[in-house]
Order: C-alpha cells, then structure tokens, then sequence
C-alpha cells in the first residue's frame, strides 16, 4: 500500500513538472520577444537579461502611430475577414451541393488541390504575379497590390480544408430535413438558409476562424503580390530585418502585435485546431 | 426538382476560384519548366529547353544536396515530434487539475506566424544579445554562434520546428487516443498480456489512421518548410539550413532563373508524391502484419 | 456554443456587409500616407510656380507616381520630405514604396521585365545598372529632356553632379538615372582609443611602432589583435575589428569583392573582361594568390571580431560598430554621420575617425593611375522604367530630386553627396567637422575608389559564388580551395549565360 501511494504521488509529481517545463519551453519565444520589444535600442546592446525591468514604449508607439503600419494592420485584417467570409460561404455552397447532389467527379477534384498543399510555395510567386499584373485587369485596374488579390488567392489554401471539413458535417445532416422542408412548400434556398446552416453553424464558426488565423499568418505570397496599398503586417515585419541598423526593439513590437489576435481567438478554437489542420479527418 | 443545375450552380463558384488561382498557376509553372528564362542572361527572352532544366537538375550538385539536407531535416524533425507528440498525449489522456490551462498554452505555437516564430527565435539566438549564446557562453562556456556552426544552426532550426509542431501532433494523437475503445485494451490485459504488448498490438494499429495523417500532414510541411527557417538563418551559414523550398525562392528571386526555378518546383513536387506514397503503402503493410 | 439560427444569420451578413463596404472602400482609394508638408517646401516655394504649370501642361495634375527603393536614410528622407514638398508645388502625388533590399530587386525586376508599369521610378544600384541597361529596361534620361523642352526644368542641371553620374550613363554618355545617394566604403576607427596615451604606449611596446589608423594589410591586423587582447585584459566587450561576414547574405560576398580583394590588387571580381574567365588558367584572378592573400586575411579577422560578425550584414557592422564593440572596420560611408552624431543610436557619439582604407603595395599607384581602386563607391539613383505609364509626370518629380537646393539638406539627413555644390554647404560642412571629415575626405579621395564593374550578369555569377565566400568563412573551406572551386563556379555560369565559352 505505501510503495502504491508514493509511486503515485511521484507520478503525479513527474507529471506536473513535465508539463510546468513544456509550458516554460513554449513561452519562452514569445516572453522574449516581448522583453526586446520593452528595450530600447542602446539598452539592447548590453548584457542580455530575462527580466523586464523598464517598458520602452515607443518601440510600439513608433509603428503603431506611423500611418504606413496601420494601413498594414487594416489591411491585415481586412484581407483576413473577407477571406474567412467568403470560404465560409463559398464551403458552405458547395459541400451543400456535393452532399445533396450526384455531381460525378467533382469529389476529384478536392484531392488534386491537396497537391497545392505539397508544391514548395516560391515558384508560385511568378505565374501569380503576372496574372495578377497582366491578365486580371480593366482599364487601369489591375490585381495587382488589391486586397481582392490576396483575399482570392488565400481562398487556394483555405478551401480544400474548409471543404473537407465543412463534408463531413454537412453529411451528417439528413436529407429527411431538406424533404420535410420540401413538403412544406420551401425551395431550396429557404432549406439551405434557414435549416441546413444554423445546424452547420459550428463548423462554419471554425472554418471561419480557421481561415482567418491562415490569412492573417500568411507571409511569401502578401510580399510578393502586393506594393504599397494593401501590404499586410506579416510583411512589414519581415520588412525591418532589413532596414538601416536592424530595429529589433521596434521589430519584436510589431511581431507581439501580429499575434494578438490568434492569441485572442486561441480559447475559442483551441478545441477544433486538430479538425481543422488535419483537414478533418480527424475529429475533436 | 432535382435539377443538377442548381447544385453545379452552387458548386461552381469554389470551382471557378481554384481553378483560375490554383491550377492555372500551376500549369504555367509547368510550362515555363519547359524553357530557359532568366532575366539576366545574355539572350533576352524565353527559350525552348525541351527537358534540359530536368536534365541539369539531376546532375545539379546545389540541388542535390539542398534536397539531401531538406529529407534529413524531415526525417528527424517528423520522427522527434512524433515520439514526443506520443509521449505527451498519453499523459494528456486523463483528465487532471490544470489540464485545460496546459492544454491551451501548449497550443500558441500553432496559432503564430510562421515568420513570427522565425523572427522569435532568431531574436533567442543572435550571436552578441540573444540569451541564448550568452548564457550557454556563461554557464558552459559553449560558444553558441548560429553564423558561423553550419551544425549548430541545423539543430537549432529542428529545435524550432519542435517547438512550432509538437503541439499539433500531441493533440491530434490525444484525440486519437481518447477515441480507442477501452475494452480490447482490457480484455488483452485480462489474457495475460503486459503494457508494451498491448501498445505494439494494440494500440498501434487501432491509431494507424489517425498516425498516418498526423505523419503526412508532418512530412509535407517539413519538406516545404521556408519562412521559419529563413527569418532565422537566411539558409545559413553557408548554405547548412538552405533547404528545398529557400533554395528554389534563391534560384527564382535573385537570380531570376525562371525556367529552372519553375522545372525544380515540378520535381519536388513529384518527389514529395511519390515520397508520401511510398510511405502510405509501407505503412498500410506494416497495419496489416500486425493482424 | 449553441447558437440560435436567427442570430447566426444576422452576424454573418452583417460580417459579410462589412467586409465587402471595408474592401470596396479601401481599395478604390488607397489612403495615402499622411506627412506633414517639410522644411524642403520651403525652399522650392519659389519656383512652385513652374512645376505647377509643367505638371498642368504635361496632364499631370492628380496623378499618382508610384516608386520602389531600400528602406534607407536617403530613400526616406526622399519620402518623407521631398515627395511631399512636390506635391505641394506641382499636384503630383509620390508614393514611394521601402521595403528591403532583396524585396525591392526582385519587385523592380519582375515589374520591368514584364512589363507591368507598377513603378514609375525605382531605385538603381550603381552595380545592378549595367544589368538594366542591358535588358532596356530603362527610359534615356537625356534624350526624354531634349525631346519635351517644356518638362525641362530650369533648377535641374546634369552636369553639377559629381562624377558619380558616369555610372549611369550608356555609352553615348546618355544618362539613365538621376543619382540620389552616394557614399564611399571606408576605414573608421576610434578616435578615442586611438589617441589614448596609455593605449598608444601599451601598442608601441608591443609591435615597437606608433599607433596610427592602418595602412597596410599587416598594421591592421596588428591592430585588430592589439584591441582584442586590450578588450580581454580589461574586461570589455570590445574587439579588434568589425567583419561584414554574414554567412547566408550577400553582404559578405560584397564586403570581400568590394572592398578587401581590390585592397590587395584584386579588381572587378577578378574576371577577365575580353573572355569572360574568372580563373587563373584563363586569365582570370579570382582563385590568383592575391586574391587567396585577401580571402584568407578577411577570414583570419573573424579571430577578432565580435560573435555576431558571422550574422552580419552591412547594417549589424554598422550597429556593432556604433555599439563600441569594435575598434575599427570597414563601414559604408552613410553610416558615418548617424554613427558620430546620434546619441539615440550610438554609443560613441563624437569619438569615430575616418581614414582611407589600408592596401597592399602597388594598389594606390593603380588607383591614382586609374588602372584599379582601393575601394568601393557605392550609391544608387532613381531611373524611369520604360514601362512606367507617367513617365512625364515621373520626368518632374526625379528633377526635383535632382535640384541643388534640395541637396544640402538631405546629405545632412542621409550622409550622401551627388552634386559638387553640396560640399561647400554651410549645413554639411558643420556635419563634416563632426564626423572627422568624412565629406572632405570623399570630395577630394573620392576617385580613388570605384563601383562595381559593369556586369550584366552581376546578380547570377554573385549567386554562385556567395556560397563560396560562406563555406570559406565558417572554416568548411579552406580560402584557397573557396576560390578555386568559386572561380570554376563562375566560368560555368558564365558560359551558361552565354558570355564567353
């Protein structure tokens, strides 16, 4: 009985040391991150300490007050609304169409985007770039630095999964529903409106969210595609490596405000990230 | 009623979406691998180059060992996280105190930017005010320099990726493991069998779906993996972190070598194909040995 | 989280509404960033009247000009203070667009070449010209002013530039971009330590002669070693020498084939311009042992330099440099104001000296011969794409940059000089005294350094070479074998382009 007790409480011991050093492991980049970007530039230069001991704010104030950053930010978070927006809706369509209706071989064609997923990214940056600057235009519109851009192109990436997920949940939705529906004299806009998305609504919420944290994230294709007007904060902040004399102080500001809010969706969605980065075959 | 208008009509949209941003793209990055086009060479223009972009490639040393160096990276970064993943899900499987707060906080690494996590850890390991080098340099006097340890800045991008994607392959496996039905573990136990023979033959195969995706999912980032690494190290130093993916952004963005850059990406792409089926198949064969 | 249909239905078409109000707003009309109109208005107010109308005459009125450069003192300086004033006097809107240098090349480059007309100016190395001039990429300056007499402004005079403007000429002596920055790389110390007597009398005692900024290859590394054991002796963090050695960046490439090998003699890369050989079988001189003698001296300062010299482009020498780590280094002239003036960026504010680089024997008689340099001239103008869709409105806005009234104040603001006039500035004089004469020594020794030499293919044969220089800089290569296999690299990729066979 008392060696039972005691490897127990060793147990539990071990267990909660493992686990207190994962999360000191975890949060050690981003505790950092925010201790530089609370130095200022010539405090920097000296020995590196763990604390913080004075809040240099204008590292955030700087960037956060230049009318260049914020349109970055807006930009940001535009392109990723509108993004998450439309894969929602678009999934929601056509996962609708795929479960109600025999389209033959459109069920192929999600797992030749699967391979967008495998090509290694950078060679896109050329055929993206012309289309966007010679074949998408009117007049003297073009794709080009627009926000529509990105937000099509991201639409790449977030729908196969958006798909995927949004399948299996629209499948387990009986068509009993949409008959009854039927009987009573709705058509199938009304269906697909009032009954089919509040009851798809969860997924709906994580694709969203989902897509969101991607756009939001993104870095090589919002540096290549865009110039002045509808430049993302990811960009900007890979901007500073290279400007007159490294600003890391300034720098670690504009990364901590990059992941504010992935950190603020973090509690809601923690519980579908699984779902939703493994394209839904696994499930919470 | 049941006109398949209205559901080609719904479905169209997405169609149309990845068809002119995804595949188009991707024929012309097919096509262009077809030809010699760089912006800097002494004959403007593209020129027809039949297979000869594939041919160099196959003979093209930088490739071959970027391409070495992006396995070897792959390899041992999937199988760490996968062993770790695994340890850290068991003890996540039953509920204690604290649980959800572990959980969640282990969770952050999923959600940053991959440049961001770059631009962290790069802002952990600079040579002269990272605490990294200088506590290493204080408590070991261990001369911790990721410009000039080729080794040193290959295992600190692996520490990294740890870092980043451990979190994804714990959970997935947690939710793995709490789906397994509890009783074949218990009636094999009642037949005698010890811990480790209910993992082997158990526990295993009943997770192998949920490990092959977890593994693919893995494998294909690893192998295109490119902000992370190249916020941290630019490829460096030398060319010991330059992995498939900063290779081609350097034949492509610098050097504005199209048509070689764009017959690379093809081949990669292949090669991860075939790398992803190989292993399906190997895996599903190991699944079945088992019964 | 259970929520009920009706109120799901409301947020997501209110979300929806408001994503696409927000897109259709913000991308029809593109916020511009909002500076307050400067000091350089001022200066232009009188002559406002004559952009005005040229701007009127030309169509101009309203248009926007897009521009791309580095994000650095002189381009912002241009962004923030000059764009503004033009508008102010002409209608015409800058936007100037600043990101990092790679970013910028490859935007530049992808824009021209197809042809896009994104940019309508963008900003041109002195070493990247040669590889637009060749790919017609840009507009003939000279001739666009001699063809429209009524864009030609009369405060815009291409030949009060200082020589620096023959790099953007073509053979014709037509001028392809209106210069905007340029500086020299050269030798700064600390002044300080230098005329310390404790210091001077511990280093005489040591190598038996007197402490004095280098001249020579073996003095600079007696010098470099003299401060690095003086850091440990004391207990500081300072070293002998700063070392542009960042082993995944081309800088460090840059700082060897720029600035150290023509030191010993080794000049344009070592490549052999009648047939296009970069080795010394071929008549090349990169793998030659002057330029063995200058990698393997380069690479044996990494004993003396701080940790961070191996991640270390131009801007870490620069912020090293500032921070007292180093006692001397190789340092890109714009540096050298901010350097010796900034209290909020530099811990050794009034104690840097600048001095001409050392180098090996024979090389100063070549540089006043005009035979090789001592050093790099670096610097960049803004050119005119031929794509470009508002080249006249464009035409004005580069010769307002190019006014000599304008130019006192940014050389102040950005360390760059490209006009003979500006020297003799009031303004930059008092700068001048305070960074130990950098603006003198530039004026008058100026010509002993040069740019790089007129490679088309500049950007491909750097390519396969860096990692070369890399491999020899963290000890994987011996310098000797570095430049034999970086030489084979280059005459591969030379005959691959099509130079030579």
């Amino acid at each position: 009985m008392r060696t039972n007790s005691l490897r127990k409480t060793l147990g539990w011991i071990g267990l909660y040391t493992l686990w207190t050093v994962m999360i000191i492991v975890t949060l050690l980049p981003i505790y950092w991150m925010i201790v530089v970007s609370a130095r200022s530039r010539v405090e920097l230069f000296d020995t590196p300490t763990l604390l913080i001991k004075s809040f240099y704010t204008p590292n955030y104030i700087k960037p956060l007050s230049d009318p260049v950053f914020q349109r970055y930010l807006i930009n940001s978070i535009i392109v990723a609304t509108s993004n998450a927006v439309l894969v929602s809706i678009l999934a929601l369509f056509a996962t609708y169409a795929l479960s109600r209706w025999r389209l033959g071989g459109a069920d192929n064609i999600f797992f030749w985007t699967i391979t967008q997923r495998m090509a290694p990214p950078a060679a896109f940056i050329l055929p993206l770039f012309l289309l966007f600057t010679r074949v998408f235009r009117l007049g003297n519109w073009q794709m080009f630095d627009t926000q529509i851009g990105l937000i099509l192109v991201y639409c790449v990436f977030n729908l196969p999964f958006a798909v995927w997920l949004m399948k299996g949940i629209m499948d387990g939705v009986p068509p009993e529903l949409d008959e009854a529906a039927f009987v009573d004299g709705a058509n199938r806009w009304k269906v697909l409106i009032s009954i089919i998305t509040p009851l798809v609504a969860p997924g709906l919420a994580i694709t969203f969210i989902l897509s969101w944290i991607f756009a939001w994230n993104e870095y090589l294709l919002a540096a290549n595609l865009t110039s002045v007007s509808a430049r993302t904060i990811t960009t900007g902040l890979a901007e500073f490596v290279s400007v007159t004399g490294t600003n890391w102080g300034e720098m670690a500001a504009v990364a901590t405000v990059a992941i504010l809010p992935a950190l603020v969706f973090l509690v809601f969605i923690q519980r579908y990230i699984v779902t939703g980065l493994t394209f839904g075959a696994v499930k919470e | 009623m049941r006109s398949n208008r209205m559901g080609w009509g719904l479905l169209t949209p997405t169609l149309v979406v990845l068809a002119i941003f995804g595949f188009l793209p991707f024929f012309y990055v097919a096509y262009i691998g077809f030809f010699n086009w760089n912006a800097f060479s002494n004959q403007l223009g593209m020129q027809w180059a039949g297979v000869n972009n594939y041919r160099r490639l196959v003979f093209d040393p930088a490739f071959l060992d970027s391409m070495g160096r992006t396995i070897l990276f792959a390899f041992l970064a999937v199988t760490t996280e996968l062993a770790l993943g695994f340890l850290l899900a068991q003890t996540l499987v039953k509920s204690f105190p604290g649980r959800a707060v572990f959980r969640t906080i282990y969770t952050l690494p999923l959600i940053m930017a991959p440049i961001a996590v770059g631009a962290s850890w790069r802002l952990l390991t600079i040579p002269g005010f990272g605490p990294i080098p200088y506590f290493l340099d204080k408590w070991f006097g261990f001369d911790f320099n990721l410009g000039r340890y080729g080794t040193q800045a290959f295992i600190t991008v692996l520490v990294m990726d740890i870092w980043h994607w451990t979190p994804f392959v714990t959970l997935t496996l947690l939710a793995g493991l709490t789906a397994l039905p509890k009783e074949p573990n218990e009636q094999a136990m009642v037949d005698g069998a010890n811990r480790w023979q209910v993992f082997r033959y158990l526990t295993i195969p009943m997770m192998m779906p949920v490990l092959l995706t977890t593994i693919f999912i893995r494998l294909m980032d690893a192998l295109r993996i490119v902000d992370e690494v190249f916020m941290l190290t630019s490829g460096g130093p030398g060319t010991a972190t330059q992995f498939i993916g900063i290779h081609i952004y350097r034949v492509v963005v610098p050097k504005t070598d199209y048509g070689y850059g764009s017959a690379m990406s093809l081949l990669v792409l292949y090669f991860t194909i075939v790398l992803c089926w190989l292993l399906f198949i190997a895996m599903t064969q190991v699944g079945k040995q088992k019964e | 989280m259970r929520v009920s249909s009706r109120r799901l239905f409301s947020l997501l078409s209110v979300l929806i509404v408001l994503a696409m109000v927000l897109t259709a707003c913000t991308t029809v009309a593109p916020a511009a960033p909002a500076a307050a109109p400067a000091a350089g208005g001022e200066a232009a107010a009188s002559a406002d009247s004559w952009w005005a109308t040229a701007a009127e005459a030309a169509g101009c009125k309203d248009v926007t000009i897009k521009g791309i450069s580095e994000s650095t003192p002189p381009s912002n300086f241009s962004k923030d203070v000059l764009a503004p004033a033009f508008e102010a006097a002409s209608g015409i809107k800058v936007e100037l667009e600043t990101t990092s240098w790679d970013q910028m090349y490859s935007k530049a480059i992808n824009d021209m070449q197809a042809n896009t007309g994104i940019y309508d100016f963008v900003y041109i190395e002195q070493d990247i010209i040669y590889s637009y001039l060749a790919n017609k990429y840009l507009t003939n300056i000279s001739q666009m002013l001699k063809d429209n007499p009524e864009l030609a402004s009369p405060d815009f005079d291409l030949a009060k530039f200082t020589s620096f403007i023959d790099n953007f000429k073509d053979a014709n002596g037509d001028v392809f971009g209106v210069p905007m920055e340029a500086f020299i790389k050269v030798y700064l110390y600390r002044k300080d330590l230098f005329e310390d007597p404790a210091v001077q009398t511990a280093f005489k005692e040591k190598y038996g002669y007197d402490l004095a900024p280098a001249t020579t290859h073996q003095q600079y590394q007696d010098i470099a070693d003299f401060f690095t054991q003086w850091g440990k002796d004391n207990g500081e963090e300072l070293f002998g020498s700063t070392v542009q050695g960042n082993t995944g960046h081309s800088s460090s490439f840059y700082e060897f084939v720029e600035s150290i090998a023509p030191s010993f003699g080794v000049y344009n890369w070592g490549i052999n311009q009648e047939n296009w050989k970069a080795d010394v079988a071929n008549g090349g001189e990169m793998n030659s042992d002057k330029a063995k003698a200058a990698l393997t001296f380069w690479v044996g300062l990494l004993n003396d330099a701080p940790p961070e010299a191996t991640s270390s482009t131009w801007d870490e020498v620069a912020a090293s440099f500032a921070a007292g780590r180093a006692a001397q280094g190789w340092v890109y002239g714009e540096n050298a104001a901010w350097i010796a003036t900034n209290p909020e960026k530099s811990k050794i504010v009034g104690k840097v000296g600048v001095a001409l680089p050392p180098t090996a024997e024979g090389v100063m008689d070549d540089a006043k011969s005009g035979k090789g340099y001592i050093g790099y001239y670096d610097g960049g103008a803004y050119g005119l794409p031929v794509s470009s869709k508002n080249a006249k409105c464009t035409l004005l806005w580069l010769q307002y940059m190019g006014q000599e009234s304008v130019q006192a104040d940014w050389a102040v603001a950005g360390s760059r000089i490209v006009m003979n006039s500006t020297y003799d500035d009031p303004k930059v004089q008092e700068v001048d005294a305070k960074t130990d004469n950098y603006y003198t020594l530039m004026k008058e020794q100026g010509p002993l350094f040069r740019g790089a030499p007129p490679f088309p293919f500049h950007a491909a044969v750097r390519a396969v070479v860096e990692p070369f220089v890399w491999k020899a800089l963290t000890g994987e290569m011996t310098p000797s074998d570095a430049l034999d296999q970086a030489a084979a690299a280059a005459n591969a990729e030379l005959v691959n382009l099509g130079y030579g066979k």
